[in-house]
């Protein structure tokens, strides 16, 4: 009896540590997301003013509280395009995509910076992949993770059902045809917007030369222009090793590029 | 009506003799045939496995024949019914291929099968170089012929030196011989590349090319390739696909009445008295050393081209108002690579805007129009332009500097003042002039929602575990469905599922009548619950158990003597009841429930 209530006490410490601890960090969250708000609107003050670098530092500071929104990369997109740095501000419009893909001024924005870059669509995938990804463009990469694990409860679903229900099988069946189909669908989509969101990166200098070997004064292979998007595939101290939507790979200086996901930023 | 019956009876009995695969090894005869013993070269013939007496033989593997290429065509059955006597055969047909002239005694050929062991006869074969010549046109009349099917058609790969500089262009040749062989189906060279990279390959060329005093085809494909690394390499082996047209041999196992008549050269050619047989050639691979280039007397400024060039430059127009454009013309043409090749070098300075040149690249030649505006009146020239590059040929570094150009800049009037004027060419920057009235929209008012950077959903631990659910869910339904099969299926297990609750039921009502003291109701009840959980437990009608059928039951069980003791007391108080309630007291009912749960714990907890 005395070994139970041992337990007991013990469990009840466990639960309200595991509380204050939640309670903690949630309050800590809830002071940064206020400071970031601040910030925000401080950034967006200036912007208002014409004052572009200082719009870009107060919303640079957000992102060094570790707190990110599509607003955000949207706005400081718009900050580097007034400033007349158009890779970085690719960069941000890329990165605002992958939270809201829908955002009308957002594609917009993104789309303009392109043209005056003479860019048109960069893609890594294959035809599937570019199907996959037209189907789902405009679906963010959360969206999409909830939509495929709705698909893939479905289908469990619908395979418990179909030893329940003896007689619903042949509707079951149909089911069955459909959601594979739409499942591996979502699966590349989901898939190569990871891809991109881990490995992708920007150029974001006027002009960046991709070198055979990651040495400076090893043979150019080819050249990027601003706004360029390519996969980093491996990382040395100073040099990244890139993939060009068409395949070629190269060595390129490390601040030339600005990572899709950087969370040292 | 009775003989076709009797008729379709002995045709099923035929068949399943057939199906059957119970033919015994030494009723089962193993030949091969083949339909020439003499072929020419550049001929093919056809050899023949066959298994008579079963069509249940697998395709025998064919091992290496000597002086033969071989490929598998494909089986063909046959079946005859004969006075209601059965036969069938297979036969496994391959093309055999000639590689060289001689005799050559092909088989006997050794196939095992479920433990048995066939061997086939041996077959000799002439190769003769005369057909080969016959089906040749009769240019090549009295030349000299290979004898091996190798030196008749085969592959080359040459390449104009073995040594190269890094990104140096050189042509490569790719080339198929072919002596007095039919060829067609010719697909385009691949060859392992590593190291380098290669261009298309054009057209083939085709001429006559005599080696050795032998007189061969020649299908020539070109292409070029450059060094991308430095270091050593093997290029090839290249590799070609086609189709050797081969004679087939006149079948002389297949005699006929108009034999002589349909066998003539003539029907053969024209109902395809010729085959094709797919070769794949490979050539030799070749070393190549990609060398680095010289640092001594790299000329600063150098930016990688490499081959032997030319340059030429132009500017116009020659004056120009101050704000208005000039165009830059740069051409570089010669022998080399390229893609290595940057707008040649100059020192414009501060008094020209210069927008990005268009490049053209051509085959000999690449253009870069460069637009250029002059910032003031000062300016009396364009700088000069040097052009760098290495020469392959002479492994040393040339110059070429074109220029200065003068140029007349002149101060515009004061209303066109830095005007930039458009020039009859495009250039980049007329693109922004065009997109003039767009910019883009304007910032958002509200942060969104703020969250933690980089956490995305798909890397949320909870939310992965939380998938496990759903699969849990699903095994469970499994288990369940599984369980509730097997009840409605199996009333043994079903029954000795139920027994112990219903026991359990059972004890606690006679728990109730022993509070009440009714003997006589209380062992009924007691009896009742034995006789049900006996029943269901061993799988026997419960209303027939007495002790003699349950000591049946359990002798061979190795239960414990005093469990059974316990078992026939409660049987015997049970009856003793029926006559003598009254001598049984509440401790004798006490007694007796307690041993009861005590037997039916004991045969739960050891599964008996």
């Amino acid at each position: 009896m005395n070994k139970l209530r041992l337990v007991k006490f013990f469990a009840g410490c466990l639960v309200c540590l595991v509380i204050v601890f939640s309670l903690g960090s949630s309050f800590a969250q809830e002071a940064k997301v206020a400071e970031g708000n601040r910030l925000f609107y401080q950034g967006n003050a200036d912007y208002k003013e014409a004052k572009f670098q200082a719009a870009i530092d107060n919303y640079l500071k957000v992102l060094n509280l570790g707190l990110e929104s599509g607003n955000l990369y949207y706005n400081l997109g718009n900050s580097y395009f007034k400033k007349g740095e158009l890779g970085r501000a690719v960069l941000n419009y890329e990165r605002a995509l992958m939270l809201i893909p829908n955002d009308s001024d957002l594609k917009s924005n993104h789309e303009y910076v392109l043209s005056l870059l003479n860019l048109g669509q960069q893609s890594f995938e294959n035809w599937l992949g570019k199907i996959a990804n037209k189907l789902f463009a405009d679906v963010s990469v959360n969206f999409l993770t909830v939509l495929l694990a709705f698909i893939y409860i479905l289908a469990l679903l619908a395979l418990a059902s179909s030893l329940i229900f003896a007689q619903a099988k042949r509707s079951i069946k149909i089911l069955f045809l459909i959601l594979p189909v739409i499942f591996i669908i979502l699966a590349i989509s989901l898939n190569s917007k990871i891809v991109y969101l881990s490995k992708g990166a920007v150029v974001v200098s006027k002009e960046a030369l991709v070198k055979f070997e990651p040495r400076e004064e090893a043979t150019t292979y080819f050249k990027l222009s601003e706004g360029s998007k390519v996969l980093v595939l491996d990382k040395t101290q100073n040099w990244y090793k890139v993939k060009r939507p068409d395949g070629k790979i190269g060595w390129m200086d490390k601040d030339k590029l600005g990572l899709i996901l950087d969370l040292t930023e | 009506m009775v003989m076709k019956i009797f008729r379709i009876a002995k045709i099923l009995m035929a068949l399943t003799f057939l199906l059957s695969s119970q033919v015994l090894a030494k009723d089962i005869n193993f030949e091969a045939t083949v339909n020439s013993n003499k072929v020419g070269l550049g001929q093919s013939l056809e050899l023949d496995l066959t298994f008579d007496g079963s069509q249940n033989m697998p395709v025998p593997e064919l091992s290496v024949i000597e002086g033969f290429q071989v490929r598998y065509l494909g089986p063909s059955t046959r079946m005859s019914i004969i006075n209601g006597q059965a036969t069938s055969s297979v036969t496994y047909v391959y093309t055999l291929l000639p590689v060289k002239v001689g005799v050559f005694k092909i088989g006997p050929f050794r196939f095992e099968h479920n433990g048995n062991t066939y061997n086939s006869n041996t077959i000799n074969i002439e190769v003769l170089e005369e057909a080969a010549q016959a089906q040749n046109s009769s240019s090549q009349e009295g030349l000299p012929q290979a004898k091996d099917l190798k030196e008749r058609i085969f592959l080359k790969l040459q390449l104009e030196k073995d040594k190269v500089y890094l990104n140096e262009v050189i042509p490569i040749t790719i080339k198929l011989f072919v002596n007095k062989l039919g060829v067609r189906d010719i697909q385009f060279p691949r060859f392992n590349h590593d190291g380098f990279s290669v261009g298309e390959f054009g057209m083939p060329r085709q001429y006559q090319e005599v080696i050795g005093g032998i007189n061969y085809e020649v299908i020539e494909f070109q292409s070029t390739i450059f060094g991308l690394k430095p270091g050593e390499f093997r290029l090839g082996p290249a590799a070609i696909q086609c189709n050797l047209i081969t004679r087939k041999q006149a079948n002389r196992q297949r005699p006929a009445p108009f034999d002589d008549f349909f066998n003539s050269d003539v029907f053969d050619n024209f109902f395809g008295g010729y085959q094709a047989y797919p070769l794949n050639l490979k050539s030799a691979d070749i070393p190549v050393m990609v060398l680095l280039l010289p640092l001594e007397n790299k000329p600063e400024g150098f930016s990688g081209a490499l081959g032997v060039f030319d340059f030429q430059a132009s500017v116009s127009p020659l004056e120009v108002k101050v704000g208005d454009p000039l165009t830059l013309k740069a051409v570089v043409t010669g022998q080399g690579n390229f893609n290595t090749v940057n707008l040649p070098g100059s020192s414009l300075g501060d008094d020209f805007k210069v927008y990005e040149p268009q490049v053209k690249q051509d085959k000999d030649a690449k253009t870069f129009d460069q637009v250029l505006i002059p910032l003031n009146a000062s300016v009396k020239e364009i700088p000069a332009m040097n052009f760098n590059f290495f020469n392959p040929q002479t492994g040393v570094y040339a110059a070429i500097t074109r220029g200065p150009f003068p140029v007349k800049v002149i101060k515009p009037d004061k209303a066109e003042e830095l005007k930039i004027t458009e020039s009859k060419q495009p250039a980049p920057a007329l693109t922004k002039e065009e997109k003039l009235g767009r910019d883009i929209i304007y910032i958002k008012d509200n942060p969104g929602q703020l969250r933690k950077k980089g956490e995305y959903l798909y890397k949320h631990k909870i939310f992965l575990w939380l998938q496990v659910i759903p699969l849990l869910f699903y095994l469970l339904m499994v288990i369940l469905h599984a369980r509730r099969r097997k009840l409605a299926a199996d009333v043994k297990y079903a029954r000795q599922l139920l027994a112990p609750r219903r026991a359990k039921a059972g004890i606690l009502r006679a728990r109730e009548l022993l509070k009440k003291g009714s003997a006589g109701e209380f062992y009924d009840v007691l009896f009742g619950v034995l006789q049900e959980y006996l029943g269901n437990k061993f799988h026997l009608p419960s209303k027939g158990i007495t002790i003699s059928i349950i000591d049946e039951q359990l002798k061979h069980k190795s239960i414990p003597e005093e469990i059974l003791v316990n078992l026939r007391n409660i049987f015997s108080e049970c009856d003793m009841v029926r006559y003598a309630a009254s001598q049984l007291t509440k401790e004798n009912m006490q007694n007796s429930l307690e041993r009861l749960e005590e037997i039916i714990d004991y045969l739960q907890r050891n599964r008996v």
